[in-house]
This record gives structure tokens, sequence and C-alpha cells, in this order.
């Protein structure tokens, strides 16, 4: 008799451990001011969840975008809040790592609304389906085109694709390359890199390029052999989707081993703290693709979010993740109005408001942003900058905002 | 021909400084017959010092106190948790020190935050063009420490009482501590050395030359990756570090170009296996020989 009664309470008690998460709307009611509340908000705040990476190869721009959603956040709170509510952020670290990323989505989901950062699209890949079944409104660090078949998430600016088709045209336009040469393309396995190939497999097509492709993986370093094999090979371009150190690896080596061709990288590349690396005299061939500011943008947002990063006392070294990180916290400021006008701030709620939100006022810190697209990018305009030292955020303008023609003609995977 | 040249040279420059890190197990290993899988973190340990101290001490003083810093750190360990142990197997013993790994490369990665410094100040990014071939001053002054360090670590092992101390022990554990050599001595020395040895590799490691990145947990990886190096060679077998590392440096450097990034990383521990199964002990390791 005592066995069957310790076996029904082992039983219990793993079924009690095997119930199903939170979230949903399933477990609404009306909160203060007659709006309908779930997950992550109460009579006097609303939680945002921050998923970032802190201690892993993106730790800098992640850092940037966290202190941008903080600035953002101040700045709301000290203006009233939203909805009669104070916001708050709930931080956690992954480390770029999905499978960490999978054991701390438990502990945060049940105490957020939706996620403002979600850095990594390794990690995103691998808790898209959560954020789907949880009605998680997120907003990805992390520009693949491959994530826009999620309705959930939200992504501010354009993909990888096409700041490399974007880029690409502009190395030929500038005279860098032309019809029929050979370029290479190192690019980190994984969704990151495979759409920022995408794009350059897409360029290449459309203008005869030979691409020798290189797959690494996020930790490889030092990538002085494969810039020897390029060399042999005789590009006329390096094309990286890479991590910032990767791209310091590369720069030194194009410069060490007498190669010297243009290096062009999508917006994660680059780190303002490369300039005070090694490889610091060695960047002046690198150009950078983004449809967010750099830090020191001519701007009078920037600068208002360059002057508040100041006040605020934070003392890494800024960076372009600032400015973007307070734009994206100024959509999800628009989304939550909107669904507090609707007196709706369930998670619900705040998904149809995005829905409705066909635009959203972020001071020019991203491009123009059109949602009305399922599975297209909000835009497809792009800035091309170069390192400078000189300027704080460590990156100037080369090229302002622009589409080339053949982004214009290039189809999304999921573009419908 | 240019490119394989230049594979040669950026693999020969490698392979020194994984020789200097397969010497650091093989000394231990020699002495003791323990595999110390600690060796990363007092590679960590020698170059977070360097971080620490570089600003007030000047860097010439800072790589003072990272190399004697991370031999302290190895003596200390094997003095308060390997000495206490005697009794353990050498597996056992290993296992122990995968545990103070874990606790100190956690540490100090923590304590780097979001920095990733950089610690080759005397020899970085400062190649040197020779006929068409790029050195990088990394891996030449790599080069000549390691041959330098590698010469004096033969010659103690052959002449000083140390190494003579040490080879009897590693030949007959109880004889020799019959005829009077000092067991705790010898491997409490080796310890120290193997540290020593780890502070002076990880000057090479956190480089833009080297690993193209700073001080960081990829610094630790790096530091094991030279566990191939030191197992091919033969793990008791000094000489053997010495080509062990060149082999892997050579293999990651050719592999990544005439087959495909990807395989090179696969390709060390291939050449690894190869090596095994035509040479158990490795290329120069003792022959173990059992009287029947």
């Amino acid at each position: 008799m005592k066995r069957i009664l310790a076996l029904a309470c082992a039983s219990a008690l793993v079924l009690a451990g095997c119930g199903t998460k939170g979230g949903g709307s399933d477990s609404g009611g009306e909160g203060a001011g007659g709006v309908q509340t779930d997950v992550g908000v109460t009579d006097s705040e609303i939680t945002l969840g921050v998923m970032t990476d802190q201690t892993g190869p993106f730790k800098n721009l992640s850092t940037g975008i966290t202190h941008g959603n903080e600035l953002w956040v101040k700045d709301v709170n000290a203006a009233g809040g939203i909805c009669d509510r104070q916001l708050k952020l709930r931080i956690v670290d992954h480390g770029y790592k999905a499978d960490t990323a999978k054991t701390l989505y438990p502990q945060i989901e049940p105490n957020v609304l939706g996620l403002v950062q979600l850095v990594g699209s390794p990690v995103t890949a691998a808790l898209s389906g959560d954020l789907e079944s949880d009605e998680m409104t997120t907003t990805p660090a992390s520009w693949s085109s491959e994530l826009l078949s999620n309705p959930y998430l939200m992504v501010v600016g354009t993909t990888y694709d096409v700041e490399m088709i974007d880029g690409l045209s502009y190395l030929q336009e500038e005279g860098m390359i032309s019809d029929g040469d050979t370029v290479g393309h190192i690019y980190i396995d994984g969704e990151y890199g495979a759409n920022g190939l995408r794009g350059a497999r897409y360029y290449a097509e459309q203008h005869d390029l030979k691409l020798r492709e290189v797959k690494i993986t996020s930790s490889d370093n030092d990538l002085t052999n494969v810039v020897t094999g390029l060399r042999g090979q005789g590009v006329k371009a390096i094309l990286l989707t890479t991590t910032p150190t990767q791209t310091g690896s590369v720069a030194a080596a194009n410069k060490a081993l007498g190669l010297n061709v243009p290096i062009l990288g999508n917006n994660p590349t680059f780190d303002p703290l490369l300039h005070q690396s090694p490889a610091a005299n060695a960047l002046d061939k690198l150009y950078v693709v983004a449809s967010s500011v750099p830090f020191s943008a001519d701007i009078d947002k920037a600068r208002e979010v360059a002057r508040k990063y100041e006040e605020a006392g934070f003392t890494e070294p800024p960076n372009a993740g600032v400015p973007y990180g307070y734009a994206v916290a100024e959509v999800w400021g628009t989304v939550l109005r909107k669904a507090c006008e609707n007196k709706d701030l369930t998670r619900a709620g705040v998904h149809k408001a995005l829905q409705q939100t066909t635009s959203a006022e972020t001071g020019d810190l991203v491009a123009e942003l059109d949602f009305s697209q399922p599975g297209a990018p909000a835009t497809r305009q792009v800035y091309v900058a170069q390192p400078d030292a000189s300027v704080e955020g460590g990156m100037k303008y080369v090229k302002p905002l622009f589409e080339s023609e053949d982004a214009k003609g290039y189809k999304a995977p999921h573009q419908q | 021909m240019e490119t394989f040249v230049q594979l040669v040279v950026n693999g020969l420059g490698k392979g020194a400084v994984f020789a200097l890190l397969a010497l650091g197990f093989v000394v231990i290993f020699k002495a003791t017959e323990v595999v110390n899988f600690a060796h990363g973190s007092l590679v960590l340990f020698g170059g977070y010092l360097v971080v620490a101290t570089r600003e007030t001490l000047g860097w010439a003083g800072a790589v003072v106190v990272g190399i004697v810093g991370a031999g302290l750190l190895a003596l200390l360990v094997e003095r308060l948790l390997l000495s206490r142990s005697k009794l353990a197997d050498p597996f056992s013993l290993a296992l122990l020190t995968i545990g103070v790994d874990v606790i100190i490369t956690e540490e100090i990665v923590r304590r780097l935050g979001v920095s990733l410094p950089f610690i080759g100040d005397a020899w970085d990014a400062q190649p040197i063009q020779a006929g068409g071939v790029t050195l990088f001053r990394t891996h030449l002054v790599a080069l000549v420490v390691a041959t330098v360090l590698i010469t004096l670590f033969f010659i103690a092992f052959r002449y000083s009482n140390w190494g003579i101390a040490m080879r009897a022990q590693a030949e007959n554990k109880e004889a020799a501590a019959l005829v009077g050599i000092r067991s705790a001595r010898v491997t409490a020395t080796a310890w120290l050395v193997a540290g020593l040895l780890a502070g002076v590799a990880v000057l090479f490691i956190a480089t833009q030359d080297f690993s193209g990145a700073g001080l960081s947990r990829g610094t630790h990886s790096i530091a094991l990756a030279a566990f191939p190096a030191a197992i091919l060679g033969g793990l008791d077998s000094t000489a053997g570090a010495i080509v062990g590392g060149i082999v892997v440096g050579l293999v990651d450097a050719l592999s990544t170009h005439y087959v495909s990034f990807a395989f090179s990383k696969s390709a060390v521990f291939l050449v690894m296996l190869l090596v095994l199964v035509i040479r158990p002990s490795g290329l120069f390791g003792t022959r173990e020989t059992t009287r029947v």
C-alpha cells in the first residue's frame, strides 16, 4: 500500500513538473484603467524581456543595444510611462548559444509581455516556435530574411541578404569590382551567414561574379590561412558575414599579406573596439552596410541619444547598437500605446496593435519602415559606412541611405 | 607556389606556440603520469595577470608578473590539491584538474566581461615582408622563444639534478623514492615549469597574428587544441612535443586551403588518430613493455 501511495505521489509530482507553460492570453483579466492584461503587465508595471549576448561573440553590439533599450525606458518612465504603467526590462544573457537560450526562455517567458531584444540568428531560430506558440511579439537583433515567416517577429531594418546586394552594388558603382570578377565570401555557419550568402549569390548570378565561399563558425577567430587561400585565388574583394573579431582578423591578414582588396561587411561585422585592437591600422579597406545609423550620425535624434548615453555614465564605448536599441524600443512604444488605446495589453492585444502599426516614428534612426508586405523586408535602404577612429562610435558615412536596382528586384525567401 | 610557401610559414609559426603548449602537458605527464586538463586555465590566468597589471607596471613588468603568476598558480594547485591525494590514481587526478580548470576559467571569463584584450604588444600585427612572403612577427618571436626554452629544458633534463631525478621518477617511482629522490619536490617543480610555460605561451596566443582574438574563452580553447600535439608526439616525449606542435600547425594551415576550412579542424585529429594506430605511444613516446 505504502509503495502504491509513494508511486502516486511521485506521479503527481512528475505531472506537476510537466505542466504546460504559462503564456498566451488564456489567463487574462481586466487591470487598472479597464485595460485587459495577461503576462508581464500589472496595474503599475509593464515588463519587457531582453535576451542578449553579454559574454559571447556579439557582446559589444548587444550591450550597445541593451543600453539603447535602457535609455528609452528611462525616458518613457520619466514622462509618466505608458498606459499609466512604468516600464521595466528583464535582462538575461545567453552568450549567443541557442541551448542556453532554450534553458533561459522558460524562466523569462512567464514574466514578460514581449521581447524588446532577442540577439542572434541561431537563438532566434531555436526559439521561433516557442515565440509563436506563446504569442510573444519579439524584436530580434538579427536581420535574417528567413525570420520573416514568423508573424510575431518584427525585424526593424533591412535584412542581411539585402545589405549584401546593396553593398556589392556600391562596390561596383565605385569601380572596386567588375562583372566577372572573383570575390571571396567568408560567412558564419548558421542563419546569419546563410542569409548574407543568399544575397551575395543573388548578386553574383546577376553580375557573373565567381564567388569563393568559406564557411566558418562563430568561434573561429584566426582567418589568416583563409585569407592566404583567397589571395591565391585572385579575389578582388572579400565579403564578410562574420563577428567583429573575425573582421579584425581578415582586415589584418588582408593588409599583412599585401592583398589590400576592399572588404564588405554586414552590419554586425563592425565594432568600434576594433579601433583599439592590433587590427586598427588595417581597417581602411572595410565597408559596412546597415539600415540603422551609426552612433555619431549627423541626425538630431542620434545626437540626442548620444548625449543621453554620455549622461547615463555607461562605461562601455558606444556603438551603432545604441541608436538601434533606442529606435527599436521607440517602435515598441508606438505599439504599446496603440494596444493601450485598444484597451488590450495582453500578448494577443500587442500583436494586434503591431499589425495595425504601418509605420513607427524613430526620428530617422532607422530607414523608413513598411511592415505591410508579409514576408518582405521592412526596408531595402542601407547606408555604407567606413571605420573612423576620430568619431564617437567609430564609423562615418561614406554613402547616405540608398536602395540599389538589384535590391529592388530581389525576392526575399518568404516574400508573397 | 606562393600560397603554399605562405601557408607553410603560417603553419610553422603557429606550430612553435603549439609546441610550447604541448611541452606544458608533457612536463607534468612525464613527472606524474597525470594529464593536466587545467593547462588552458593556467594560460588564461597568466594572460589575465598581464591585463590586470599592464597599466601600473608597464607591459614588460606585467609580462613577468603573468609568467611567474601562472607558474605559482600551477604550484599551488599541485601543493594544495594533487599532493594531498597521493594514493589516487592518475586518472582521478586528471579528472580533478578538469574541475580546477572549470573554476579558474569561468572566474577569469567573468572578470574579463566584455573586454577582449590583446597582450602581444611588443610583436603583434607588425609583419615583415621577405621576398613575397609575409612573416608574422609574433610567429618569429614565438619560434625563437620556443627554441631557447626547449633547448634549456633539454639541457636541464639531461644534466641538472632535477632532470635526472625526474627521469628516474618517470622510469620507476618507487625505486626513485628508495634511492632518496624526493618525489614531492620533483612533482612540484614539474608543475611550476608547466605553469611558467603556460604564462609564456599566452603572450603569443592572445594576439592578432596567432588567434585573431584577445584574451577570452577562445584562448583557453586554443590551449586545449595543443593536446593533440602532445598526444601525437608522445605524451612523455619532449622532442615529441616539438614535432607534434609543428605537425599540428602545418596540418591546420595546409588543410584549410587545400581541403576546406571546416575539414582543417578535424584534420589535426585525423592525423593524431592515424599516428596512434601506427604508433600507439605517439611518434616519440616510450613504448610500454610488459614482462610476462
